[in-house]
């Protein structure tokens, strides 16, 4: 039988060929940084370089989940009851307030950190602390928590929430037992988005991170900038870029892709 | 197992009235319809006996109880939406107990009374099934289950089976009906469909426009509509205007005849009126008999005309009749229905019944 090359499926040997150009277009900068990471002195390969993971890097991943996990907790504590106000009640101005609570989303991350060193220490004359790197990503990622959050409450019959008034339960309770776990993919997607950005922020954390506080992708910029690039340092990018990688992948596999609708990146 | 009861009972949108001026009493027990067309505020009142709407004034009650402005949880009512709003991250069982877990009880306790419903609606071993492997008649059970779990005061429904196809329509109103008689609950039920409503209702409330047209049993509403509406709304109807000529009365009815667009009628008439009132003259379809030429000495009503159409529809035939220049419809069922098929040409009618219902003098035929 003959193996017929017809215009069709060279179109589609094409594109997918196409398709894994790109994917190795963005999978090389990694594959790179990975290799490197491994190389010890004279060419060798050595994994001794990761042990500084569990080592001098360790604080600096620790504070980075920290201050991840406390923003991801302050947008919630924020984020919730907004999405809830702003599907659920009619009033004025919906969606200008929307707009305007997305807007961190496009001013330059660096007009971010001037503006609130500025507010920080001139304004309010605060030293700087850690909660003013945690408002500072909170309000970076406030509107990544809040989409993917209104998104879900959109696509929420409100007949369920009225179905269980009418059995009794009172309006928290049916936030709690009916809204919240209907709507936990979107929360989750939220979640992830913002840890994907707070774990890997390093722009405005320069510019308000307190003294004794230095992230991991702080302490990268740091050591490239006075140590050069160093395979130890490219060991805990590499850790960095794992860590983001296997959030995402658990989330989509968990969930699959329908909550990141409308946050533009999906 | 409440009376409810609405007084002057009124919705207003902005400009817009949805709701105006409704007063009914449903004793205890009662299985009553809201019927009417779209946009009729029948949906709008039954979401203020619920709790879910606040009127912008009038006063509901449950017995003694005034509710108006209480929410919805504080109510102990059962509502039924259109589709089944089943909670689709818990089990059946879970939804049944639902109501009962959020005011406290313990599962254990619960699990009795959570059998009980799913036997009432013949879903007894659906109990860990979740909603979606359920079908729409099946989820429509369970949230039927789940309202009877709280033993509610009242029972509301907001046009249960319209999203089910017929053939469930017509079993699922009858297990309605059932259930409701088996818990003896008051049950106020909301549809756009007049042969559901006349089904399974002890009574009905017509309404239109956001106003009560007329409240009674399948018989009143059918027989005897007292207004326009009710007349056309309810079954097929053919409508003349006239002017009330000459009313003669005895013990029991008055006799009236009308002058109608050319023709002369008599109706015996349960409505007082007099000579040069203006009525609408109501005859239904099936209330018109063909007459062959020996015929129609025991009529009063007797009119002439030419058959335009004959639509056989199987058990009846739909005779279109052109009666001096109008369109009268004619339902005929028998062994005429196969006759008239060949005929067409003159015939005459006779009138069983021509209902009067009396008009202010500037309506529109």
């Amino acid at each position: 039988m003959k193996n017929v090359l017809t215009s069709r499926r060279l179109g589609d040997i094409l594109s997918h060929a196409y398709i894994w150009f790109c994917l190795l277009l963005f999978v090389t900068p990694f594959l790179a940084l990975l290799g490197y990471s491994f190389s010890g002195p004279q060419g060798s390969y050595a994994i001794q370089n990761f042990q500084y993971v569990f080592g001098s890097f360790r604080n600096n991943l620790l504070w980075s989940f920290k201050i991840s996990a406390l923003t991801l907790l302050l947008d919630l504590i924020i984020a919730l009851p907004a999405g809830y106000a702003l599907v659920r009640y009619p009033f004025p101005g919906k969606r200008i307030l929307f707009s305007a609570l997305t807007l961190p989303l496009y001013v330059p991350g660096a007009v971010i950190g001037i503006a609130l060193v500025l507010t920080y220490n001139f304004t309010y004359h605060m030293i700087t602390s850690i909660w003013g790197l945690v408002f500072a990503m909170t309000v970076g990622t406030f509107p990544l928590m809040l989409t993917p959050i209104v998104v879900a409450l959109k696509d929420l019959p409100i007949a369920f929430e009225e179905a269980a008034q009418c059995l009794g339960a009172t309006k928290w309770q049916t936030y709690w037992r009916v809204v919240f776990p209907l709507i936990g993919p979107g929360i989750s997607a939220g979640l992830l988005l913002s840890f994907i950005i707070v774990f890997n922020e390093y722009l405005v954390t320069l510019f308000v991170h307190p003294p004794g506080v230095t992230t991991a992708p702080l302490r990268v910029f740091n050591l490239v900038r006075t140590a050069g690039l160093l395979p130890t340092t490219a060991a805990l990018a590499v850790t960095m870029q794992l860590i983001s990688f296997f959030a995402v992948l658990a989330f989509f596999r968990i969930f699959g892709t329908r909550y990141l609708k409308g946050t533009y990146l999906i | 197992m409440s009376r409810v009861n609405l007084s002057s009972v009124t919705k207003h949108y902005g400009q817009t009235v949805a709701v105006h001026e409704f007063n009914l009493d449903v004793p205890d027990g009662e299985f009553i319809t809201l019927l009417g067309p779209s946009g009729c505020g029948k949906t709008t009142t039954l979401r203020m006996i619920a709790g879910l709407i606040e009127p912008t004034s009038g006063h509901i009650y449950f017995d003694e109880q005034e509710v108006t402005y209480l929410p919805p949880p504080a109510r102990n009512i059962g509502f039924v939406f259109q589709t089944p709003a089943l909670f689709p991250h818990l089990s059946v069982s879970d939804n049944i107990a639902f109501g009962l877990s959020v005011k406290g009880q313990k599962k254990e306790m619960i699990q009795g009374r959570i059998d009980q419903m799913l036997a009432l609606v013949n879903l007894s071993d659906y109990g860990k099934r979740m909603p979606a492997q359920l079908s729409g008649g099946q989820q429509q059970r369970v949230a039927l289950a789940r309202v009877l779990a709280t033993d509610p005061r009242v029972l509301l429904f907001d046009e249960p089976l319209s999203a089910l196809d017929k053939n469930l329509r017509d079993t699922l109103k009858y297990s309605i009906l059932d259930l409701q008689r088996k818990t003896h609950k008051t049950a106020i039920y909301v549809t756009h469909d007049q042969s559901e409503a006349f089904a399974i209702s002890d009574r009905i409330v017509v309404m239109n426009a956001g106003r009560i047209e007329q409240i009674g049993t399948q018989t009143d509403i059918y027989l005897h509509p007292q207004t326009p509406f009710v007349a056309e709304f309810i079954g097929a109807n053919n409508s003349l205007v006239g002017k009330v000529t000459q009313v003669k009365d005895t013990n029991e009815t008055s006799r009236v005849a009308v002058m109608a667009e050319g023709l002369t009628l008599y109706s015996n008439g349960r409505i007082s009126l007099k000579e040069g009132d203006s009525v609408l003259a109501y005859i239904r379809p099936e209330n018109i008999i063909i007459l062959n030429d020996l015929e129609g000495r025991e009529y009063e009503n007797v009119v002439e005309g030419v058959i335009d159409r004959v639509i056989f529809e199987g058990a009846t035939a739909q005779l279109r009749v052109d009666v001096a220049g109008r369109e009268f419809r004619a339902d005929v069922s028998g062994s005429q229905r196969l006759t008239l098929i060949q005929r067409h040409g003159k015939v005459r009618l006779g009138f069983n019944e021509v209902t009067l219902i009396p008009v202010s003098k500037d309506v529109s035929p």
